[in-house]
C-alpha cells in the first residue's frame, strides 16, 4: 500500500514555566490510503498534540512528516494553510461553527480560501448537496444555536468534505454526542471510508475506538501499540 | 477570499454588536465633525473678510501721503510725517499720466454731527468727487449722484447712507430735504443702497459732501486729500500702474513721501492668514480624530481576542495571513470608513443649522474628501495591529482558546 503520511520521530516539547514538557516524544508511524485509523489513548498522552501535527495545524519540535511523499514539517505558516484547506478535512469535539453563519454558509467557508476557485453557483451545488447527503438540507438556513449537537456535528462533517480532501481527521468527535448521535457519525465515517477517503480519528472511549480497521496507542507520547483488524 | 464575502463578514461583524459598534463609530464621527465645522467656520470667516475687502471696490488702490499705509485706520493715521501730502495737482497728473484705464477719487473724512429737527446723529462725513461712487461701487437707492457741478461750485448737495436715511427719515422720502451737518443745512440729493459693515469701517453711516465743501465750511487743511482711491479697469493691470503712480510722484516730491497700497496684496495677504487659522482649526479637529482612531484600535484589540477561536476555526479551514488580515482590516475601516460619512452628514447639517446663525461657515469639497479620506486612512492605519495580531495566531493555539 501507498504511504499516505510517514511519521519519523516526531517530537513536540512545550516548556511551561521553566518546566519541560515533552508531549511526544518521538512518534514514527506510517498511515497508508484508504486507511480507517482510531489513535487512543487516556487524557494527556499526547494524542490530541499528534493529531494536530497530523492535520497541520501545529509544527514538530523535531522530527519529520511526509504527506504524499511531501515533507511538510518545513512548510511556511500560509504553504501549512493550502495544505489544509485542499488536503484536509477537520471534525472537532466542538463542531467548531461559526454562530454567525447558516449551516449552508459553513459548509461553503472552506471555498473562501481555496487557491482554485469555483464559481458562486457551483460551490453552493455542491455545498447543498453534502449538507442532503447528511440528511440537513431542511436545515441549510439555520444558525448553530438552532441545531442539536448531532446535527452540527453533521453540519461540520459537510464542512470538512466541501473541498473534496484525501482526508478526514477528527478530534474526539463524539466527545459531546450521545450514543445515538455517535453512532450516526461513524456510520456517516464508515460510508466514507468505503468511498475511499482516509479516516483518522482521536478518542478515549474503547467502543468508539474498536469502530476503526487499525488502532494506534499512545502513552506518554509514545506509541504503545498499533493493531490492525 | 473575495471581496465581497470579505465585505459581507465584516457588516456582519458589525451589526452583530451594533451598540459597540456605533459607539466607536462616535469616536470618528466627532473626529470628522470637528474637522469638517472648524474647516467650514475658517474658511467662512476667510471668505466673508476677501468679501468685504472686494466689497469696497475690486481691484482697487489706495494712495495715502506719508511713507507708511495708513489705509486700515482710513487716510487719517496720525503716523503720517507732517510735511507729506497729496494734492489735487498730484491726482491730475496722475490721471493724465497713467497709460492704462483708471479712474480717481480724492476724498477726505471726519467725524460729523448730523441733525435733521430733533433727531441727532454721528456718522462720517467723506469729502470727496463724482468719481467716488464708481469707484467704492456704491449703487443708489434714490435720487442721484455728486455731479462734477456740484464739486466745481462747492454747492450744498450731499448723498446720506442708507442708515442715515431710514435714522433721519423715517416716514418720508429723504431726496430734497434739508438736513444739518455741524451745524450747516445742506441738501440730500441722493441716498446709496445699503453695503453693511466692510473691512473699512460702515459706509452706510456715511454722507458723502462735495470735495470743495470741506476746505470752505469745515476747516480743512488747504488741498490735501488724504486718500485717493484709485480703480485699475483692468485689476490685471494692478502692479503696472502702482509702478507708474509711484514714479509720476516720486519725480514731482522728490521723495517717497507717499504710500500705495494694492486691493489685490491686501487679498492676498488676509487669505495666506486665514489659511494660517483654517490649517490651525483642521489641527485641532484633527486631535479628536486620532482619539477616534486609538477608539477603533482599541475596539479591534478586544474583538481580535473575543474571536481568537473563530480566527483559528478559519485557519484550520485553510485561511491564509493575509485572508485573516484583509478581513480585520476590512472591518476596522468599515467602521471609520461609515464613521466619516455619517461625519460628513452630521457636520453639513450641524453647519448650516446651526453654526451658521453665529458665524459664516463654508464648506469646501477638499474639506469633505479630505476629512473621509483621513478617516478611512486612520481605521487603516490603527486596524493594522489588531489585524496583525490576529493574523499572526497560531491555528492550534487560537482553536484551543475558550
Amino acid at each position: 500500500m501507498e504511504q499516505l503520511i510517514q511519521l519519523n520521530d516526531i517530537r513536540k516539547t512545550y516548556t511551561i514555566g521553566g518546566v519541560t514538557i515533552d508531549a511526544l516524544a518521538g512518534v514514527s508511524l506510517d498511515i497508508g490510503e484508504k486507511e480507517f485509523v482510531a489513535i487512543m489513548g487516556p487524557s494527556g498522552s499526547g494524542k490530541s498534540t499528534l493529531m494536530h501535527i497530523l492535520g497541520c495545524l501545529d509544527s514538530p519540535t523535531s522530527g519529520k512528516y511526509l504527506l504524499k511523499g511531501k515533507d511538510v514539517s518545513s512548510l511556511k505558516t500560509d504553504e501549512l494553510a493550502a495544505v489544509r484547506n485542499r488536503d484536509m478535512g477537520f471534525v472537532f469535539q466542538a463542531y467548531n461553527l461559526l454562530p454567525q453563519m447558516t449551516a449552508l454558509e459553513n459548509v461553503m467557508l472552506p471555498h473562501s480560501y481555496a487557491d482554485q476557485r469555483m464559481r458562486a453557483q457551483e460551490v453552493r451545488t455542491r455545498a447543498l448537496e453534502l449538507l442532503e447527503r447528511l440528511g440537513l438540507k431542511e436545515r441549510m438556513n439555520n444558525r448553530p444555536v438552532e441545531m442539536s449537537g448531532g446535527e452540527q456535528q453533521r453540519v461540520a462533517i459537510a464542512r470538512a468534505l466541501m473541498m473534496d480532501p484525501s482526508i478526514i481527521l477528527a478530534d474526539e468527535p463524539t466527545g459531546n454526542l450521545n450514543s445515538k448521535g455517535a453512532r450516526e457519525i461513524l456510520d456517516v465515517f464508515k460510508e466514507l471510508h468505503n468511498e475511499g477517503k482516509t479516516i483518522i480519528y482521536v478518542t478515549h472511549d474503547d467502543n468508539i475506538g474498536a469502530q476503526a480497521e487499525r488502532v494506534i496507542r499512545i502513552r506518554d507520547g509514545l506509541v504503545v501499540a498499533d493493531e490492525g483488524d | 477570499m473575495d471581496v465581497r464575502d470579505s465585505f459581507k463578514n465584516a457588516t456582519r461583524a458589525i451589526l452583530a454588536a451594533k451598540m459597540r459598534s456605533f459607539l466607536t463609530m462616535l469616536g470618528i464621527i466627532i473626529g470628522i465633525a470637528a474637522v469638517i465645522v472648524l474647516m467650514a467656520m475658517g474658511e467662512g470667516s476667510k471668505q466673508d473678510i476677501l468679501a468685504q475687502i472686494q466689497g469696497s471696490g475690486s481691484g482697487n488702490l489706495y494712495l495715502t501721503p506719508g511713507a507708511q499705509s495708513s489705509i486700515l485706520s482710513g487716510g487719517n493715521a496720525g503716523t503720517r510725517a507732517a510735511g507729506a501730502k497729496i494734492t489735487m495737482d498730484d491726482i491730475k497728473a496722475i490721471e493724465a499720466k497713467v497709460t492704462y484705464p483708471i479712474v480717481v477719487s480724492p476724498a477726505n473724512t471726519m467725524g460729523i454731527t448730523i441733525k435733521r429737527g430733533n433727531t441727532t446723529m454721528a456718522g462720517s462725513g467723506v469729502f470727496a468727487t463724482e468719481t467716488y461712487f464708481e469707484v467704492n461701487n456704491i449703487a443708489l437707492a434714490g435720487g442721484r449722484f455728486l455731479l462734477p457741478s456740484d464739486v466745481s461750485n462747492r454747492t450744498r448737495n450731499v448723498v446720506i447712507g442708507a442708515n442715515v436715511g431710514s435714522t433721519l427719515f423715517p416716514d418720508v422720502s429723504p431726496i430734497g430735504q434739508l438736513i444739518r451737518i455741524n451745524g450747516m443745512s445742506f441738501k440730500v440729493v441722493g441716498v446709496a443702497v445699503s453695503k453693511g459693515q466692510s473691512l473699512l469701517g460702515n459706509s452706510d453711516n456715511t454722507v458723502i459732501l462735495p470735495l470743495t465743501v470741506g476746505e470752505k465750511s469745515f476747516g480743512m487743511q488747504h488741498d490735501r486729500i488724504s486718500m485717493t482711491t484709485i480703480k485699475c479697469v483692468n485689476p490685471d493691470d494692478s502692479e503696472e500702474i502702482v509702478s507708474q503712480i509711484t514714479g509720476i510722484l516720486e519725480r514731482k516730491h522728490r521723495e517717497v513721501d507717499f504710500s500705495i497700497l494694492d486691493q489685490k496684496a491686501l487679498t492676498t495677504l488676509f487669505s495666506s492668514v486665514m489659511n494660517i487659522f483654517t490649517t490651525f482649526l483642521a489641527a485641532i479637529g484633527a486631535v479628536s480624530l486620532l482619539v477616534g482612531g486609538i477608539g477603533i484600535m482599541n475596539i479591534m484589540l478586544v474583538s481580535v481576542t473575543e474571536r481568537t477561536r473563530e480566527i483559528g476555526i478559519r485557519k484550520a479551514l485553510g485561511a491564509k495571513e493575509r485572508d485573516i488580515l484583509s478581513q480585520f482590516l476590512i472591518e476596522s475601516s468599515l467602521l471609520s470608513g461609515a464613521g466619516g460619512i455619517i461625519g460628513v452628514v452630521s457636520s453639513v447639517a450641524v453647519a448650516y443649522l446651526i453654526i451658521e446663525r453665529f458665524i459664516p461657515v463654508y464648506i469646501t469639497t477638499s474639506s469633505i474628501l479630505l476629512a473621509v479620506g483621513f478617516s478611512i486612512a486612520v481605521g487603516i492605519f490603527f486596524g493594522v495591529y489588531p489585524a496583525r495580531k490576529a493574523a499572526r495566531l497560531v491555528p492550534v493555539e487560537a482553536l484551543r482558546y475558550e
